[in-house]
């Protein structure tokens, strides 16, 4: 290697000493000279590796003694040779504008996260990103028509045919009538699921491929500083808006124990997943006035909880610290993979479950065991001021958050749930329960501890917060 | 071993259907598999957003997601492909700033190549920002880890006004240096080539 950095005598000093200590049985990819140069930068990993070793106590020795001779940290001492290097062959292999330029679109950049126009700008992506391609078109036009389909073509056709076919009754349900694998699982998925979460993607991979998304988060952060989170953490809230089980994955990416669990926390309570988002949009649709009842009481209890576990969960606030690409003008073909792949990949991860839970419910009224657990849940759902055949899927919503979101739809078409019923309704289902799989990425991700506190949490609030606003509304005389 | 596969290899690659049978075990294993085997494992480094999924997917011609934001990608995906007649297993790496990570998703790209049998490494980096950059390709040279280094969005760095003489930084950093747009697929082949360059030379132990 011709350009070896140099660092300051008394560091490349401690070095040559650390890499003498150093066992040869050592089983790391890396240089001995990159393991002195984090032993000195006091890297955690590495330390507690060689914890153990006889001669860590020499090595801790000659790092203390190192810094007590230099007036700046070893680390910032490190970094800033590095950084001279770096910048000197930059200079050195690059020629440079005369003066600092900026992309044409730079303005654009300004526009987005300026508050006075940035957030009219999100308003205006919400709307018509949101509510009116996912929710209005997606939401409703597309299931609509898909599920009226189902409903007057594909089903009859099914069950006369497993009639014809089946001579045994009880096999028959399993594939067909009320909760059949084909007249239910199946219709769920591509009825009423798969409209909703393609135009979801599509809206979303197209915002992904712009860099709309990090300048939403330095738009957000003062706000949601407040709630002690970073701007950084809007990316994973907003893919679970696409699905919360891929978005607690990438919580990861955020910076400290605290805002991971914060935002875990807000996962699985607050936000809806593309399902559910596409679901209560289309059927709140026509009722303005019960949406607008329901996205307050989301926006607040976001708030609201945010800002208590801001302040409940220990550690210090994160500082905001993100690369801003370039705004680019997203390629067609690019979105479209996106969006297949994603697709491809959700249903690949539901239609087995839908599947599977026709079968277990298929199973569980065979048994009575089905019967025995909604009857549990009715005098929850009389509580909450719904009706008792909402009881079924609030079960399917632990199962699925988006099979719970098909349930509701199917309530609302058979008439049963109406008004204040639906608004109802629709803030518990969204309040309540992680689903399974989320649930399944919340134990590898945060541990039991963390998610059996987050999970129980979550169902007793969303249960009295339902309570809650169903007395308001009631006291308060709002019609829908 | 006694033939390297050198470039002007005077014998017909021997190795390649006997491996094939192996390839089943090396998925799940790649630890242990590969420390005797004659497949190369390459592991896609860098800061987020470079493109290393997008290269990722040109090299592997699978698919894992891209997008223009910072954090995509939180664990590591492999791929197969087949460069100079040998098997080629490529890793895409969620982005890190530099050996010392801090945030949970950076710590997974360093074990990998910390602890990990991983023959080369492609440090990716963006054009507009050589400078900065710079920084984790220096560490990865301190490291002694066989390093080629891919300047990427070259042409959004045109646009700026910023030029890069890539044979200039190659010899100032001692080390393999490709310019790419890979969005346009700039480069690619002078890559692959570095690359079968690479392959063919070395003779693929993990000891350097």
């Amino acid at each position: 290697m011709s350009s070896q950095l140099l660092y300051p005598s008394p560091i490349e000093t401690a070095i040559s000493r650390i890499e003498s200590l150093l066992d040869d049985r050592l089983e790391n990819q890396i240089s001995r000279r990159s393991i002195a140069l984090l032993l000195l930068q006091k890297d955690p990993t590495l330390r507690s590796q060689l914890r153990q070793e006889p001669y860590f106590p020499e090595i801790e020795r000659i790092v203390s003694e190192t810094q007590a001779g230099m007036s700046e940290s070893l680390t910032f001492a490190i970094a800033e040779s590095r950084h001279q290097l770096a910048m000197a062959i930059e200079q050195d292999v690059t020629i440079q504008p005369q003066q600092q330029r900026t992309f044409k679109h730079e303005w654009l950049h300004q526009l987005t996260v300026h508050p006075v126009t940035g957030i009219p700008i999100l308003a205006l992506v919400l709307y018509f990103g949101v509510y009116q391609f996912v929710g209005v078109f997606g939401g409703g036009t597309l299931v609509d028509g898909i599920e009226g389909f189902f409903e007057s073509q594909i089903n009859p056709v099914v069950n006369s045919i497993v009639a014809a076919i089946v001579p045994w009754q009880v096999v028959r349900d399993l594939l067909a009538n009320d909760y059949g694998i084909i007249t239910l699982g199946i219709r769920y998925a591509v009825a009423i699921v798969l409209p909703i979460v393609t135009t979801f993607f599509l809206m979303f991979s197209l915002l992904e491929d712009s860099g709309y998304l990090p300048r939403l988060s330095l738009l957000m952060d003062r706000l949601f500083k407040t709630i002690g989170l970073s701007g950084r953490s809007i990316i994973p809230l907003i893919l679970g808006l696409g699905c919360g089980t891929m978005a607690t994955l990438v919580t990861r990416t955020l910076e400290s124990k605290r805002e991971r669990i914060i935002a875990t926390l807000l996962l699985a309570l607050t936000i809806p997943c593309s399902a559910q988002l596409g679901v209560i949009l289309g059927l709140l649709s026509q009722e303005p006035t019960a949406l607008l009842v329901w996205a307050t009481v989301m926006v607040a209890i976001f708030l609201g909880i945010g800002f208590l576990a801001g302040k409940m969960v220990p550690g210090n606030t994160a500082c905001f610290y993100m690369e801003i690409p370039p705004l680019r003008l997203p390629r067609l073909k690019a979105i479209l993979t996106k969006t297949y792949v994603r697709l491809k990949w959700y249903f690949g991860e539901i239609l087995p479950l839908f599947i599977f839970a026709s079968v277990l419910i298929w199973a569980g009224k065979l048994t009575g065991l089905f019967d025995l657990v909604v009857r549990r849940l009715e005098p929850v759902m009389l509580w909450l001021g719904l009706p008792k055949e909402a009881a079924p899927t609030f079960l399917y919503g632990f199962f699925r958050r988006d099979y719970g979101a098909a349930g509701m739809f199917d309530l609302h078409s058979s008439g049963i749930l109406a008004g204040q019923q639906l608004v109802v309704a629709a803030v518990t289902l969204t309040l309540f329960i992680p689903c399974i799989a989320q649930l399944q990425f919340m134990f590898k991700e945060r541990g039991i501890k963390n998610t059996l506190a987050i999970a129980s949490f979550v169902i007793l609030f969303a249960f009295s917060l339902g309570y809650m606003l169903n007395r308001l509304l009631t006291i308060m005389e709002l019609s829908f | 071993m006694d033939c390297h596969d050198c470039h002007q290899s005077c014998q017909p690659k021997r190795k390649n259907t006997g491996w094939k049978l192996f390839g089943f075990g090396s998925k799940r294993s790649v630890k242990n598999n590969f420390t005797h085997s004659s497949q190369t494992t390459i592991a896609l480094v860098g800061s987020p957003n470079v493109g290393k999924s997008l290269l990722f997917n040109l090299l592997t011609g699978t698919y894992v997601t891209v997008s223009n934001y910072p954090g995509t990608t939180v664990e590591v995906s492999k791929g197969n492909t087949v460069i100079a007649g040998k098997k080629v297993t490529f890793l895409d790496t969620p982005g890190m700033y530099s050996l010392i990570p801090i945030t949970e998703e950076e710590s997974v790209a360093r074990d990998l190549i910390m602890n990990e049998a991983v023959n080369l490494v492609i440090h990716v980096v963006d054009a507009k920002h050589l400078g900065r950059m710079l920084n984790l390709t220096l560490q990865l040279i301190e490291a002694q880890l066989p390093l080629l280094l891919v300047v990427n969005m070259i042409d959004e760095a045109q646009k700026l006004g910023i030029w890069v003489d890539e044979n200039q930084l190659a010899y100032q950093l001692g080390i393999p240096v490709v310019t790419m747009a890979a969005a346009q697929k700039v480069g690619l082949k002078k890559l692959i080539a570095k690359v079968a360059d690479y392959v063919q030379s070395t003779p693929l132990s993990v000891t350097y």
